[in-house]
């Protein structure tokens, strides 16, 4: 009796020490995130996440061009993708999946830049600066996007937050995120390489491209053309305006002098609708494809995104980017030889007749299944003729018409389009016009109605005070603490 | 019953009395006239007594007036006055409400009469009766509290064992211990319910001696074991049934179909698209989904021991095929089993337990969008099965693909090995202590096959692989090179070890008369390591399955085949307690605590420790206790603390396993991101359950137990939404788990039992169980008003939720007020519906602000929850003359199901309830109009939530046992047959295929995508015992 009990003490009492250490078990063949950025491989790998959370671009192309006078939302029915129906018709309030979408991936993509610049001093090797340069672009890019979108947002920089902290984070005046945006571009633009050592790395022009947009927005239209006017006479990445508009958005001519700040995609990786942030493709192309479509060169998609006639009829006659930009597809159909054959389906959430013509699903330009998540089509975020055109509005608004003629006759040019003679008042309409002709179905449209003040007068619904931010969603003001209010009007 | 207890039987002793007596013989056998070997003889008032030899038969010296009692577990003890007689036989009869029954509860066992905590008992016949593949399948309507519903009925589908509520967002699965060895609940296909003694649920505080995995409630299951002392017996029992679809859906035939759609189409200012509709029945698609399908099984069990040595062997093959799909869907099983128990020395007992089992099956896709029963609703009849020498294509729906060719191109197959076994060692020290040491283990290797060659359902499904219709491969371009993308084969090969090392001394010692004190102490380790290996080859040659390998795989450059791999490993360390003490087998107290360490918890929050109290009070023993009718009457209460640590694995720290992939130079490029956030302070949710319990007995014949529970689960483990800022929602990223919400579930359960014993006449035995539980969600984490569940139809609202004063999971919908007759009551009505028009369904203003608001949540309200509000279940058993007839009756009543399986697609088919749509003022009130236009119908509003009340019956079997004088000719003891049916009716209106709509995540209970109904079956078997 003694012996046993002796001996079950000893027993308790070492498995109360020795046995605990048992638990300590450490995930096999996996980094732990606390200890990382041990060597230049591992920022290597560390920005390619950041790079990551720009592919989920097929926000910015539906809700720029939804939201718009441009494109209607369309899908299998109203509760498709409820939240674009509700921006299109103006009605969307503070539940809306795509909205928070948007704010939960350009917060990640911070989240990530952040990580990285944690770490930044951690050790030291050649081409740190480059990293850190490509993390402080698109940081500058993310917070953008954020501005854009909701206004004043709160503002993290060079660090992870931890869910502690987030009741006690309130939203930063929209000034101090631009300002924020602008330190890290000029910093971007000075180390950046002109020419991208591979295809899809970010260069000083785009670094410059987006530092004039960011001024631009923020109307400082001296300062805008002064970055966009050396782009332009300096031009680093040796950009131009790619002949043939109408063949631009195939994917055989993707990655040509005309891109300045792409997206990069790829059809070789395989996606399913359950992740879409997750995709190595460009998700909004499929979703923009014909529904059910059986015939020639086009591929069937989704019906997403779908132009409305009011855009169709804005072209002037005569001007080839009608047909580049909007697919008429019962006259795509009529001309095609054994048209009768062709057919198509017509989903319960819209339908115009037209197709988003820049990036739609066509045949030989589809990924790896689910197709029509996977299209290998980049997403150009600023081209050469948006820089153009930024210029041109930027020197008009700052007083210098001729430059602006000059910068926006070269993009009329291009597409055998009559230069433009006005001045003033003609000239900046005539330049936010030739936007709207030039640069449709790219996702720009309503924020440049918003930031020019013409919302109103072309989106029906649109209220002056209100639509000019998207609300912020209200369970993220309800997981940050409820203490952030909400944008005006919702 | 009599099976386990047999033990003092071994501890028999002899004694010879010398003066005054004779020698007595006799033989012992039971109600049907079998022998019972291990019955124990005493002359009453003396200390001479005997046992029975194999053969029933005893001797013993006694006088004429002696008294002998007979007495055996299991058995009402008889006592005889000797008389002048020299041969005494006797026939002992069974007790029903055998208080002195040992029942299994971790760690130890107790008798019945000594229990304080809430269990019930299922006996392996009533468990086998029922003729189900699985056990828990068989369990269900059986046992008060365990609430059981089905996520599949394909052979293989698993089911979810809910004790006593849902009380968490995450794992809600019990404990399974099969002989003390951890099972999961997935795992449970490969448990042969023949091999089944017993199965024993914990369902109260009482199961904290399981401590931080006891939260859900204990099942523990024991194997058949031989007896010490009986002859060897085989048991051959065999059965061969045929299955059917218990329902198909009334959906709309060719001509119907055109009707309708057409009407849609003109309501949407689109041309008709059908000029003729009298296209009479068109194509069936659920008659040429659904087939008969065969079900069988053999099995084969040989017990018996010697005077030291029992076992209990056993083998046995089960198939199943598939109402969908055949053999494509089908589930093969083997099992072998040797359970062996010897006493090496004396004091010394080695118990081994052995199961394998080899499991091979196939499945089509299932349960949602994309699976088999899916398309086949949504699949227009105004299609033909086939066109030509191929499949039809069903053009005019979008990612609806025949289900015929579906099933055709399916090819999954896999293949379990599954040892499980236990050493056991049991030393008993003295009188007083019993040491025992054991080592379980449960090892699986899963391997799996799929094949998924070129298909082509139609221009523009998602499901095509094959670029165009002559199953041409897609050329991918992989660096400027384009190369075919053909059939590929996916396999892996996976391995899961469960142990669990356990050491205990167990203790026992009375104090006198009046005192005894019992007491457990021991130590566990419980662990699991997993292993897996996977790989996929592409350009499988012919896309023929005879080449389905990857060692096949004709892959240029091997570019697009890929492989992947993973490994974890969990580790649970405990030290556990328990005293009992009672007095005068009258009051009873328990006490238990235990300390757990968890490896899923960081070092902060590592070590748990979880007591639990319990006591009981005979108040039938009482002196002042005096009824005639009351026989047994006893009050029990418990109150105890149990855990959960069921969550990934390292969720309390930071890992890059997030994923970061961007395309450089056309090539997809892999990096690094944080994946799961961490949380260092993460720690199990804990159940604090109380129970207050009654048992009696009246007249013999009936027993009554009724338990009362309420069980707070307190810092329930999930992974809600966080704020978008903390930049969690990356590819491959996750929140962090927290602990944060409580949910309280509390019930009441009662269960009946009544049975009678005539050797003669006809014996009627039943039992009834019911159990009422209401569940509530007390608090969600700070910040938050709900965490989102499932979606309603395709990229629609989120229909359930898991909210503070709610239930768990409940639906959250618009509430609907009728039809909106015309245009006049849509304009004079007090609230604004944008868009109504007359034929719509009218919402109803829940916040009262004159709007129907569809941007937010304001007009959305609880229109349905999952969880029944009463569970109940009924067996019968009636045997006359060697007939026997019995029926299993599950109901469960109060839940709502949402119809999600309707694809809201305008060339889709519907369910023929769109019949008495509306077409005009007057028309309908209930069912809106069909239109392709926009409309708010299709939001998720209480139209699409149906009762899912039913009752079911769930086995009635009738049998006939031979007389055993005629069978014994022929060598055979114990000869029946019988015709059984399972799920032969169900009372629902439901219009689904199935009302028992399950799922393993509480947020999706209840939402029906077309669930693979179960069979209804018709079986014939027999029963052998030699």
């Amino acid at each position: 009796m003694k012996n046993i009990t002796k001996w079950f003490l000893f027993m308790s009492l070492w498995m109360g020490t020795a046995c605990d250490s048992l638990l300590n078990i450490d995930p096999e063949f996996t980094q732990d995130a606390e200890n990382f950025f041990n060597t230049k491989e591992d920022f290597d790998r560390a920005i390619i996440g950041v790079y990551d959370m720009m592919q989920p671009a097929y926000l910015n192309i539906w809700i720029g061009e939804i939201a718009s006078d441009n494109a209607i939302a369309g899908g299998e029915s109203v509760n498709d993708t409820r939240g674009l129906h509700e921006i299109e018709n103006m009605t969307h309030g503070g539940v809306n999946q795509e909205l928070r979408a948007v704010m939960r991936v350009n917060y990640t993509g911070i989240a990530r830049a952040n990580y990285i610049f944690e770490n930044q001093d951690k050790i030291d090797f050649e081409g740190k600066e480059l990293i850190l340069a490509e993390a402080k672009f698109m940081r500058a890019y993310f917070y953008f996007n954020l501005v854009t979108y909701f206004g004043d947002m709160p503002l993290i920089v060079d660090r992870r937050i931890s869910i502690n902290e987030i009741p006690t984070t309130p939203r930063t005046p929209k000034a101090e995120i631009y300002a924020q945006i602008e330190s890290d571009l000029e910093d971007a633009v000075a180390v950046l390489p002109a020419t991208a050592g591979q295809v899809g790395r970010l260069t000083t022009g785009a670094a410059m491209a987006l530092l004039g947009k960011v001024l631009l927005y923020q109307e400082k239209y001296t300062e805008a053309s002064t970055v966009l006017g050396n782009l332009i006479d300096n031009n680093p990445g040796g950009y131009a305006l790619f002949d043939d508009y109408s063949t631009m958005f195939y994917a055989a001519n993707e990655n040509v002098s005309e891109d300045v700040f792409t997206v990069q995609f790829s059809g070789l990786q395989g996606g399913d609708y359950g992740c879409l942030i997750c995709l190595n493709g460009n998700a909004a192309v499929g979703f923009q494809g014909i529904r059910q479509y059986t015939g020639p060169f086009y591929a069937d998609g989704n019906a997403y995104n779908l132009p409305t006639q009011d855009l169709y009829d804005s072209f002037a006659d005569g001007d080839l980017r009608r047909d580049a930009t909007v697919l008429n597809l019962d006259e795509f159909i009529a001309a095609q030889p054994n048209s009768d054959e062709i057919t198509y389906g017509i989903g319960a959430g819209g339908h115009t007749g037209f197709f988003n013509n820049k990036y739609i699903k066509r045949q030989g330009e589809i990924g790896l299944p689910d197709d029509d998540l996977t299209s290998p089509l980049n997403y150009r975020v600023i081209r050469w003729a948006d820089v153009l055109l930024m210029a041109a509005e930027a020197f008009q608004q700052s007083g210098n018409d001729g430059r602006a003629r000059t910068e926006l006759n070269k993009v009329r040019a291009r597409v055998d389009m009559p230069a433009i003679n006005s001045s003033g008042d003609a000239l900046y309409q005539a330049i936010l016009d030739e936007r709207r002709y030039e640069l449709s179905g790219e996702g720009y449209r309503f924020f440049d109605l918003v930031r020019t003040g013409q919302a109103a007068d072309n989106i029906s619904g649109f209220v002056v005070g209100k639509n000019e931010l998207f609300p912020i969603p209200q369970v993220e003001i309800d997981l940050a603490g409820g203490n952030w209010s909400q944008n005006p009007g919702y | 019953m009599k099976k386990i207890l047999l033990l003092c039987f071994a501890l028999a002793v002899h004694y010879v009395a010398w003066a005054q007596s004779t020698v007595i013989s006799g033989k012992v056998v039971d109600g049907t006239g079998e022998p019972l070997p291990g019955v124990s003889i005493l002359k009453v008032n003396s200390t001479v007594g005997t046992v029975t030899d194999l053969d029933g038969l005893y001797t013993i010296n006694a006088g004429p007036d002696d008294e002998l009692r007979f007495s055996f577990l299991g058995f009402q003890p008889q006592t005889i006055r000797v008389g002048n007689s020299t041969e005494v036989n006797v026939v002992l009869q069974e007790d029903l409400t055998n208080l002195d029954e040992v029942v299994v509860i971790g760690y130890g066992s107790a008798t019945k009469r000594e229990l304080t905590g809430a269990t019930s008992q299922v006996g392996g016949e009533d468990v086998q009766k029922m003729n189900m593949p699985r056990v828990d399948q068989a369990l269900q309507g059986q046992i008060a509290g365990v609430n059981i519903t089905t996520n599949s009925g394909a052979p293989g589908g698993t089911s979810n064992i809910r004790i006593r509520g849902i009380g968490t967002f995450g794992d809600n699965d019990p404990l399974i211990l099969v002989d003390g060895v951890i099972y999961d609940a997935a795992g449970l296909n490969s448990l042969n319910p023949n091999d089944i003694e017993s199965v024993n649920v914990l369902k109260d505080g009482t199961a904290g001696i399981y401590g931080v995995r006891a939260a859900n409630g204990v099942i523990l299951i024991e194997t058949k074991k031989g007896n010490l002392g009986s002859k060897p017996r085989l048991d051959f029992d065999t059965y061969y049934g045929v299955q059917q679809t218990a329902s198909k859906l009334d959906l709309l035939n060719a001509r119907e179909y055109a009707i309708l759609k057409n009407e849609a189409f003109a309501a949407g200012g689109q041309a008709m698209p059908f000029n003729n509709v009298e296209l009479g029945e068109g194509t069936n698609w659920q008659d040429a989904v659904f087939q008969d399908a065969p079900i069988q099984e053999y099995n084969m069990t040989l017990t018996g021991g010697s005077e030291k040595t029992s076992y209990s062997i056993g083998g046995s093959y089960f198939s199943q095929e598939g109402i969908v799909g055949g053999p494509k869907a089908n589930l093969e099983r083997i099992n072998a089993r040797i359970n062996f128990i010897t006493e090496i020395a004396p004091r010394l007992k080695f118990t081994n337990v052995t199961l394998f089992t080899r499991e091979m099956s196939s499945g089509l896709p299932q349960g949602g969008i994309g699976s088999v029963l899916y398309n086949t609703i949504n699949a227009y009849p105004t299609e033909p099965l086939r066109v030509g020498d191929r499949y039809s294509y069903l053009n005019n729906v979008n990612d609806i693909i025949n289900p015929l060719a579906q099933m055709e191109n399916t090819y999954n197959d896999s293949w379990v090995n599954k040892l499980v076994g236990k050493e056991e060692i049991e030393f008993k020290i003295n009188d007083r202590f019993t040491w025992t040491g054991r080592a379980g283990y449960n090892f699986a290797m899963v391997d799996f096959k799929a094949f998924n060659p070129l298909v082509w359902y139609g221009q523009g499904k998602f499901a095509n692989s094959a670029a165009n219709e002559n199953l041409d491969p897609v050329l991918v371009d992989v660096g400027g090179v384009e190369i075919e993308r053909g059939a590929n084969v996916f396999e892996s090969r996976n391995t899961f070890l469960d142990y669990n090392l356990e050491t205990f001394l167990n203790y026992n010692q009375s104090f006198g008369e009046d005192h005894r004190v019992k007491g457990t102490f021991g130590l566990s380790l419980v662990g699991n390591r997993s292993e897996g290996l996977n790989g996929t080859g592409f350009n499988i040659p012919n896309n023929d399955l005879a080449f389905a390998d990857i060692s096949a795989n004709q892959a240029t450059g091997g570019f697009l085949n890929n492989t992947g791999s993973f490994q974890s490993s969990q580790r649970l360390t405990s030290v556990f307690v328990r005293g009992e003490y009672d007095y005068k087998q009258r009051y009873f107290v328990s006490a238990i605590l235990r300390r757990d360490g968890s490896s899923n918890f960081g070092p902060n929050n590592r070590i748990g420790y979880f007591p639990a109290i319990s006591g009981a009070w005979l108040i039938s023993d009482e002196s002042f206790f005096n009824s005639s009718a009351i026989d047994f009457l006893k009050l029990r209460t418990s109150f105890g603390v149990s855990g959960n640590d069921q969550i990934g694995l390292f969720r309390y720290r930071g890992l890059l396993n997030g994923s970061a992939t961007y395309v450089f130079n056309d090539f997809i490029i892999n990096g690094a991101a944080i994946g799961n956030t961490s949380n260092p302070d993460l720690k199990w949710e804990t159940t604090y359950q109380t129970n207050i319990g009654l048992d009696f007995s009246l007249f013999e014949n009936f027993d009554f137990t009724a338990n009362y529970f309420v069980k707070n689960t307190k810092d329930l483990l999930f992974q809600p939404d966080v704020s978008a800022i903390l930049g969690s929602y990356g590819p491959g990223g996750s929140p962090p788990v927290i602990n944060a919400g409580d949910v309280t579930n509390s019930g009441l359960e009662l269960e009946l039992s009544y049975g009678t014993n005539n050797t003669t006449g006809a014996n009627f035995r039943f039992g009834y169980n019911v159990t009422f539980v209401k569940n509530e969600v007390t608090a969600v984490p700070e910040g938050f008003e709900f965490i989102p569940g499932a979606g309603f139809s395709v990229g629609g609202n989120i229909a359930t939720r898991f909210e503070k004063g709610y239930p768990i999971g409940y639906f959250i919908g618009y509430q609907t007020d009728g039809i909106f007759q015309t245009q006049e009551e849509i304009a004079n009505s007090p609230v604004s519906q944008p868009g109504a028009q007359p034929g719509d369904l009218r919402f109803v203003d829940k916040n009262g602000d004159g709007v129907i608001n569809f941007g937010d949540d304001s007009d959305r309200e609880m229109i349905g929850s999952p969880i029944p509000n009463v569970v109940m279940g009924f067996n019968m058993n009636v045997d006359f003359k060697g007939f026997d007839l019995g029926a299993n009756i599950y109901a469960a009543l109060g839940q709502e199901i949402i119809r999600n399986y309707e694809r809201q697609q305008i060339y889709a088919n519907q369910l023929s309830y769109n019949i008495d749509r509306w077409t005009g003022p007057g028309t309908s009130t209930e069912i809106p109009r069909l239109t392709t236009g926009a409309t708010r119908n299709n939001v998720f509003s209480d139209f699409y939530v149906e009762d899912g009340s039913f009752l079911r019956l769930r086995n009635v079997q009738l049998g006939y046992t031979i007389p055993n004088a005629i069978t014994k000719r022929i060598g055979v003891q114990h000869f029946r047959f019988y015709l059984a049916a399972n799920n032969l009716v169900t009372l629902t209106r439901y219009q689904g295929f199935d009302p028992d709509v399950g799922s393993g995540n509480p947020l999706f209970a209840g939402v029906d995508n077309g669930i693979y109904p179960q069979a209804r079956s018709f079986m014939a078997g027999l029963n052998f015992k030699f």
